[in-house]
């Protein structure tokens, strides 16, 4: 069992919908099963790294109308589509709109199981990636307002000397400002500095 | 030519024969008369003509004496010739109206033969259309089932992959389950494989029932059961158009002889048909009620009821003809087709308004006296 992971399945055909958990509980995984998108909207969903198994046809909200709902919703989770019948366009809608994977039913339990864990790991990347910007936005909002345009002219590749002429202050001042930068935002080097100014999107508002 | 001159000559002779053997020399006309009148009956106007001249000139030459006086025989021959010509007159006139009367019988007659002949022709044609018309029509009946299969084809690929997805899911959760030492856990796994395998092969038998093309093989059915087995396969098609199903299914219909395939055909056209009008629907609920039960005379009734946009009155009339559709790539054969089958059944199909909207489509069939031993009836409401 992995506690940490999720697996939701939503399909409006019982028995299918209960072999999918079946099938996925074989393997260690927490399945939640849900009848409609509609419940899916409704259900608790526990921060860690989840992915979704949707049917196409489904009652009332189709599987690709709940994907247009959730990317409208900013609700990011991977989705793994399954359908009866599926025709090209469909998929092709389903996978330019980020879908992981798209299945024709019956599939090969390998397949399934195969995009559900890739799925996981996109999951725990994306929620990985989202944790350490906040982490690191929290660090920056520590900064005061002159280290902020420090560390914007900073990053930007230009040298004390130039940053001090930018900002009418002496070479010193800037180098005592960097220093606590540095300190404040945990950045071992240069370079780390400038990625954590690309994360924060400071390159593009200079 | 002979005839015509030859029987005044004759008859006019045999006269003055008669006459002179019989010594009617004191009223010799009489003879002369009749010879005038046959003359005029066989030969025509100048026959008649010819014999009073003749007969006038026998008159004159033999019974006349010729002591009278010039001016008394000129009288006598007068009062011989001029009635003699009033009657050739009356004959000829009758005669005439004898021939046109027996020319336009014999047309009558001749006309009759040749309509009697030409009814012959034609009963024998139309005897040859129907035979065709009903074959085509069987044929049409069959394309027309399989028409409606491939509308559904897409909807029953996806009602038998379901099932199958189940299986294989199932079975290789199985395995796995198995791997892991886990039994019970399989146990479960493989009885639903084994489950959902007997639902996959149960829609399988309802679609070959479907599409066989077999003579009317007419069982003691029960209609409940021929509804359910229709809904099941219009199931999916029902929730792709978003139609909310209500059945009310009477535990009291009885069994009636018919056709299960045949029975089938018709409910699954009259479905399809509420469908098709519903899903051109903007708003408004989409809904489909499927009653069965019993009516005064004890007949099964069955009705299918929309909640689509009606029947245009106008076009009440014309919806059971064959070829008459509202839909732009129907053939307008399906509900010809169903009503036929209802009333080779000994069954009634129409179709009336719905209130407040929709059209309600019913047909009632003889009900035979056999009870259902428990009810399998159900009501409820499926979406």
């Amino acid at each position: 069992m992995e506690p940490d992971k999720l697996v939701f399945v939503v399909d409006d055909d019982a028995p299918l919908r209960d072999s999918l958990a079946d099938l996925l509980r074989s393997i260690g995984l927490r399945v939640e099963t849900l009848a409609s998108a509609r419940e899916f909207l409704q259900c608790e969903r526990p921060e860690v790294p989840s992915c979704l198994v949707l049917d196409v046809r489904l009652k009332g909200l189709s599987g690709l109308d709940l994907q247009k709902h959730l990317l409208e919703a900013d609700i990011e989770i991977p989705i793994i589509f399954i359908t009866g019948h599926g025709d090209i366009p469909m998929a092709v809608q389903a996978m330019k709109a980020g879908a992981v994977e798209f299945l024709r039913k019956p599939f090969r339990d390998q397949d399934l199981l195969d995009a559900v864990q890739q799925a996981l790991e996109r999951d725990r990347k994306t929620r990985e990636q989202r944790a350490e910007l906040s982490a690191v936005r929290a660090r920056f909002d520590s900064l005061t307002p002159r280290e902020r345009e420090v560390m914007q002219l900073v990053a930007a590749g230009l040298l004390n000397k130039q940053v001090a002429a930018e900002l009418g202050t002496s070479e010193a001042s800037v180098k005592v400002h960097r220093q606590h930068v540095m300190e404040k935002l945990g950045a071992d080097s240069l370079a780390e500095l400038v990625r954590m100014a690309d994360k924060l999107g400071l390159s593009a508002s200079k | 030519m002979i005839y015509r001159y030859g029987v005044p000559a004759v008859s006019t002779l045999i006269a003055f024969l008669v006459t002179v053997w019989l010594d009617l020399s004191v009223f010799p006309t009489p003879l002369f008369f009749a010879a005038i009148v046959a003359s005029t009956w066989y030969g025509g106007a100048l026959s008649g003509l010819l014999a009073t001249v003749l007969a006038t000139l026998t008159l004159d030459f033999y019974f006349i004496p010729a002591t009278q006086p010039m001016v008394k025989a000129a009288l006598n021959l007068l009062q011989f010739s001029f009635p003699a010509l009033l009657t050739l007159w009356f004959v000829k006139k009758r005669r005439e109206a004898e021939s046109s009367l027996r020319a336009s019988r014999d047309k009558l007659e001749v006309k009759v033969q040749e309509r009697t002949s030409e009814l012959w022709l034609e009963i024998a044609e139309r005897e040859k259309a129907e035979a065709t018309v009903r074959q085509t029509q069987a044929q049409l009946a069959h394309a027309n089932r399989v028409m409606t299969m491939g509308e559904l084809a897409t909807s029953i690929a996806h009602e038998v992959n379901q099932p199958l997805a189940s299986v294989v899911t199932s079975a290789s959760a199985c395995l796995r389950w198995l791997d892991a030492q886990k039994l019970d856990e399989a146990r479960r796994s493989a009885s639903r494989a084994m489950e959902e395998g007997h639902r996959a092969s149960a829609i399988i038998g309802r679609i070959r029932a479907l599409t066989k093309k077999v003579p009317p093989q007419k069982d003691w059915i029960d209609t409940n059961e021929t509804i359910n087995d229709v809904m099941a396969l219009a199931r999916s098609e029902i929730q792709r158009n978003g139609v909310a199903l209500e059945t009310e299914l009477s535990e009291h219909v009885p069994l009636i002889l018919a056709d299960r395939v045949q029975l089938q055909q018709v409910i699954l056209n009259l479905v399809m048909n509420a469908i098709e009008a519903m899903s051109g629907l903007g708003k408004g609920p989409r809904e489909l009620l499927i009653r069965s039960g019993t009516d005064e005379s004890k007949h099964v009734a069955i009705s299918v009821q929309d909640s689509g946009p009606g029947i245009d009155p106008e076009n009440l009339d014309h919806l059971f003809e064959a070829f008459y559709t509202t839909k732009p790539h129907g053939l307008g054969m399906g509900l010809a087709i169903s009503r036929s089958i209802i009333e080779a059944h000994g069954g009634r199909l129409w179709a009336s308004a719905n209130t407040p909207r929709g059209a309600v489509f019913q047909f009632v069939l003889p009900g035979g006296s056999e009870k259902l031993p428990d009810g399998t009836g159900q009501t409820g409401i499926r979406r």
